[in-house]
């Protein structure tokens, strides 16, 4: 059991999720707990079909446990709506998703400004066009997704993740629709960002090369969650 | 966020979304919608306006009041003191001597002023044509040319006039007020007021009426109207700009209404369009939801920054669609302008709002309902790669399209084009789904071929139904205005043209005794005429309807007055005239009991129903009986027509005159007056320019149409694209699955032609269904046209569907056949 630190960004215990299969109940996660302090990477590793998105979205506040508590920034998601906890996510929380999850119909910088302008900032495009030059992607501003190779669209997805300067970031399989190489690249740059930032990263992969470079590594098998801090 | 920060975001995002080419189809068709809705209603305003403006010089004023007696000084002074232009005129029926020769004649001294309005055409004792606002000189007389001819007197010669003498300077060919009534048969003349007292021809008691002639605008008048209403005289009314004219009238109500019927054809489609193009966008937008929902905006906040959106597209397809409806209108008041007269008036503030009012409309309609789905997005939906397939009712749709139907037909103050165009909508929907249903489960049910394009492509088909039978319907309807927009409106248009042919009728002979009948026969046998047709004419007075008497003073509506007023004239006969249709009730049979068919316009006007009794007094005998029919009549054929019909068996014993109309070409005029020559006491009337007037309107009318057309075409070829591009990318994500499967490139191509094939036939077939419906009801209910159904609209149909859909779909098999599998999986 993973002691639930006082200062932690997120923390989980006993999470749970059951779902109804066929008439039948089928637990996909069991009594998992885990905690994430700032600046610190998570990685949850597993074979397909080990509940491991599963976990990530109850981390998340994209679903909801049933049964178990998890608590983002110090405040529990339990009793928080599905509004409640996205505006809890709103400015602090970024994504990187496997597919990138681009808006298809925004180019490169439109993308990333997106998040800033939800949030008001009225510096969004320099800010965004800045962000997009950090990954390498100055020349491609007015691009749009689907004229961008995959790993030019997942760095995008970085650029957009980080522009908010959040203080947790959420990564389904980041490398997951990439060659080695350009895989390799994108979680250079994921680390590089998350120290800069000093922004806690939480990994879903099945790349153990990808784990082994963050700070902790959980295992699941089956439902259950091993691990331990490097 | 804030509403404006909000509003700002959303208007950014309009932007992007229309850079991006998102909204392409959506705002074209919204576009599409607005500038065929706004035109029509600018024009048909405008053509209203202008209609009311034309008829005022039919009356020769804006105003008249027409008494029996000279109208009250203390009216005249109003009038002047509200600025108005007054002058009088007065007619009276009474005899006319000169060489030994005597007929009656209609009187009409006009002072110096006349006429207000319009103009008058007369031919000079020098041959010369003169038009203007002209009026006899105090001394001469004008006659028109029945007069001169039943007195056999020339131009510059002295006829009597009462007491006097006065010379005939002019022949009348054209007066403002004259009233183009082709029953109204008694010669006319005109002479200046200085010499009425004179003349001694009007005294205590004689049967005159007074106009007193009123010009001013449109305020002046209406005030005046108003002023006017509680203070009229006994005995005097005022004068209807309604009676003017019923064939223009009836040409230009038919233009209205095929404008009205593209117009509204051009709106359900481009409805259809933005439905589709609704639906894709949301479909390709699921994704965005949900990652804006990981970003932590609430559904409302999403629902409020799409429907911010929407409103803003809303917004500037209306006002853009305005504009361009008002330009698409100057172009149609091009092309016919003539006859909506020269000096057109603006149309009202009404049409403006209408654009955007339209296009708000249609996306509430539309677009709301699936929008509020959104709500519903879990910001879970990222992690999933499903597009839930959105389903709503149908409910919102159909009432906004109600309304919209409901909007244009206000506009265009035509309800039953409205209602049979909704009506006819719906059960084409309803009738194409179920159809396409059927075929596609017989399709299923087909054994299956060895090939695997064939097998894979009605596959395909079958195994979305729900997908296959919306765009099955979408690509239908499509395709049917397609066909109703271009095979079915040529044998519209050519139905028209041909309703006044280049041989209608142009003179009218009255008068006809019955023992002249034969020698007439003769006459034009011995001219190579084809044989005239002869109808009995016999006058008679409307006394009660259901045993209850008519009182014409009793009437409430103006025209049923007017109507009630003066002689009918009936007619007897065995069958139902060319160009009368029935509306209701029954023909009748040979040797027929007496009976009653009524036109349609007369009975709405009376009130008179089937089945009711009407008593008649012709020659001091009653005659009593039942209507069994109503007719409509083509006023515009220049046929013979009458108002009321009776089988022989009631009238044949009656003193009846006989009348007849015929073509005679330029050439040979010289017949008419040997007609005239052999039968002294028949008259013929010449309205060769009253037909070519309204051919030429017809034609130019026409063309206006046709720029029409245009419009709804664009929202024809819209709604296909919208039906393609709304299934595009479900189907290329079938393909590249096929390919990543292993197909070749052949049979990749073979499966997508097979199943874009049997879509094209079967749509084609629906459509040219539905074409020959729409045409054949357009046809026979509203604008009373003969209507013959096209055959070879069937193969057409087929042969279009097939050649559209497969040209649609043909970039498809090149994008699959050029990219990867891996790219086009990924891509969707």
């Amino acid at each position: 059991m993973t002691p639930i630190h006082d200062k932690a960004v997120l923390s989980a215990r006993d999470l749970a999720k059951q779902v109804v299969f066929n008439g039948a109940p089928l637990d996909i996660l069991h009594a998992a707990s885990l905690s994430v302090q700032p600046g610190e990477s998570v990685a949850i590793v597993g074979a397909s079909g080990s509940g491991k998105s599963t976990l990530l979205s109850l981390l998340a506040g994209l679903d909801q446990p049933s049964q178990g508590e998890v608590s983002l920034f110090g405040q529990s998601l339990s009793g928080l709506s599905e509004d409640g906890r996205a505006l809890l996510r709103r400015d602090k929380v970024g994504f990187v998703f496997q597919n990138f999850q681009l808006m298809p119909q925004l180019t490169a910088l439109e993308n990333v400004m997106l998040p800033l302008e939800l949030a008001g900032r009225k510096d969004a495009r320099d800010t965004a066009s800045q962000m997009l030059g950090h990954v390498g992607l100055a020349h491609r501003l007015r691009h749009y997704p689907k004229h961008l190779s995959g790993g030019e669209q997942q760095r995008v997805a970085l650029a957009r993740a980080f522009a908010i300067h959040p203080g947790i970031l959420f990564a389904d399989e980041p490398t997951g629709n990439l060659d080695a190489a350009t895989g390799r690249q994108i979680i250079d740059l994921l680390f590089q960002l998350n120290s800069e930032q000093h922004t806690s990263l939480v990994l879903v992969t099945h790349d153990n090369e990808l784990a082994s470079r963050c700070d902790a590594i959980y295992r699941l098998v089956d439902g259950r969650l091993n691990g331990a801090r490097a | 966020m804030s509403w404006w920060s909000r509003l700002l975001l959303a208007a950014r995002f309009v932007r992007r979304e229309i850079v991006s080419g998102e909204l392409s189809i959506l705002a074209l068709a919204l576009l599409v919608a607005v500038t065929a809705l706004t035109s029509v209603s600018f024009f048909s305003d405008r053509v209203a306006r202008a209609l009311t403006t034309q008829a005022t010089q039919l009356l020769a004023a804006d105003l008249v009041l027409n008494g029996n007696q000279p109208a009250p000084v203390a009216i005249r002074q109003e009038a002047q003191r509200r600025g108005l232009q007054v002058t009088d005129n007065i007619s009276f029926p009474s005899m006319v001597f000169a060489q030994g020769q005597a007929t009656l004649a209609t009187y009409k001294a006009v002072s110096n002023s006349y006429p207000l309005r319009g103009e008058v055409t007369v031919r000079r004792v020098d041959g010369q044509l003169q038009t203007g606002r002209l009026h006899p000189a105090a001394g001469m007389v004008w006659a028109d040319a029945r007069l001169l001819r039943k007195l056999g007197v020339k131009l510059g010669e002295h006829i009597n006039v009462g007491n006097i003498s006065l010379q005939l300077d002019g022949e009348i060919l054209r007066e403002p007020d004259g009233a183009m009534d082709l029953y109204n048969f008694v010669p006319r003349l005109m002479f200046n007021s200085a010499d009425l007292a004179a003349t001694g021809l009007i005294q205590e008691g004689s049967r005159a009426r007074w106009r007193l002639m009123l010009a001013g605008d449109d305020r002046q008048i209406s005030d005046l109207r108003q002023w006017l209403a509680a203070r009229l005289p006994p005995g005097s009314r005022l004068e209807n700009v309604e009676e003017a004219r019923p064939e223009i009238r009836t040409a230009l109500e038919r233009a209205r209404r095929f404008l009205g019927l593209t117009a509204m054809l051009t709106v359900a489609l481009s409805a259809a369009a933005v439905a589709l193009a609704v639906r894709r966008y949301l479909a390709r937008h699921w994704q965005s939801v949900a990652v804006l929902r990981c970003m932590g905006l609430t559904s409302s906040e999403v629902l409020g920054l799409f429907v911010c959106l929407f409103l803003l597209l809303g917004l500037l397809s209306g006002v853009l669609g305005a504009l361009a409806g008002f330009a698409v209108q100057l172009g149609l008041m091009q092309l016919s302008s003539r006859f909506v007269g020269e000096v057109l008036p603006n149309p009202g503030w009404q049409s403006w709002l209408l654009g955007p009012a339209a296009s708000l409309l249609l996306l509430a309609g539309l677009a709301l309902p699936p929008l509020l789905a959104i709500r519903q997005v879990p910001p879970l939906a990222v992690l999933r790669n499903d597009v839930p397939l959105l389903r709503s009712s149908l409910v919102a749709p159909l009432l906004a399209v109600l309304v919209l139907l409901l909007l244009a037909a206000w506009q265009m103050d035509d309800l039953a084009l409205a209602a049979w165009l909704l009506g006819g909508m719906l059960a084409f929907f309803a009738g194409v789904g179920l159809l396409a249903w059927g075929m596609l489960s017989l399709l299923r049910r087909l054994p299956a071929g060895r090939q695997v394009g064939w097998r894979y492509g009605v596959a395909n088909l079958a195994r979305r139904p729900w997908l296959a039978i919306v765009q099955i319907v979408a690509l239908a309807v499509g395709i049917m205005a397609l066909l109703t927009l271009t095979v079915v409106r040529d044998d519209l248009i050519t139905a028209w043209q041909q309703s006044v042919p280049t041989d209608a009728p142009n003179k009218f002979v009255i008068n006809i005794q019955q023992g002249q009948r034969a020698g007439l026969q003769q006459q034009f046998a011995a001219a190579g005429l084809p044989p005239p047709e002869l109808s009995p004419m016999i006058r008679g007075r409307l006394l009660a309807i259901n045993e209850k008497p008519v009182r014409p003073s009793a009437l409430q509506d103006e025209q049923a007055r007017r109507l009630a007023e003066r002689e009918f004239n009936l007619s007897w006969r065995d069958a139902l005239p060319e160009g009368n249709h029935l509306v209701a009730g029954q023909w009748w049979q040979a040797k027929a009991k007496p009976q009653f068919s009524v036109e349609q316009g007369l009975a709405r006007t009376l009130g008179i129903r089937l089945g009711d009794t009407l008593a008649f007094d012709i020659g001091g005998s009653t005659y009593r009986a039942k209507v069994t029919s109503l007719r409509s009549v083509a006023w515009d054929s220049f046929r013979v027509n009458f108002f009321v019909l009776a089988p022989p068996s009631l009238l044949q014993q009656q003193p009846a005159s006989w009348i007849s109309s015929f073509h005679l070409d330029a050439a040979q005029e010289d017949f008419a007056n040997r007609l005239v020559a052999a039968f002294p006491n028949i008259t013929i009337i010449d309205v060769s320019a009253i037909l070519a007037e309204v051919r030429a309107m017809v034609d130019k009318l026409t063309r206006a149409i046709e720029a029409m057309f245009v419009l709804a075409l664009a929202a024809g070829v819209l709604v296909l694209w919208a039906a393609l591009a709304a299934t595009r990318d479900e189907r290329l994500f079938d393909i590249a699955l096929m390919r990543a499967l292993g197909a070749s490139d052949r049979q990749v191509r073979a499966v997508i032609l097979t199943e874009l094939a049997w879509l094209g036939a079967f749509t084609g077939l629906l459509a040219a269904l539905g074409a020959m419906g729409v045409g054949g009801i357009a046809a026979s209910k509203l604008f009373n046209l003969p209507w013959n159904i096209n055959a070879s609209l069937l193969p057409l149909g087929m042969g279009c569907g097939m050649l559209v859909v497969m040209l649609a779909g043909w970039p498809l098999v090149g994008r699959v056949t050029r990219t990867s599998p891996l790219a086009v999986l990924r891509s969707v």
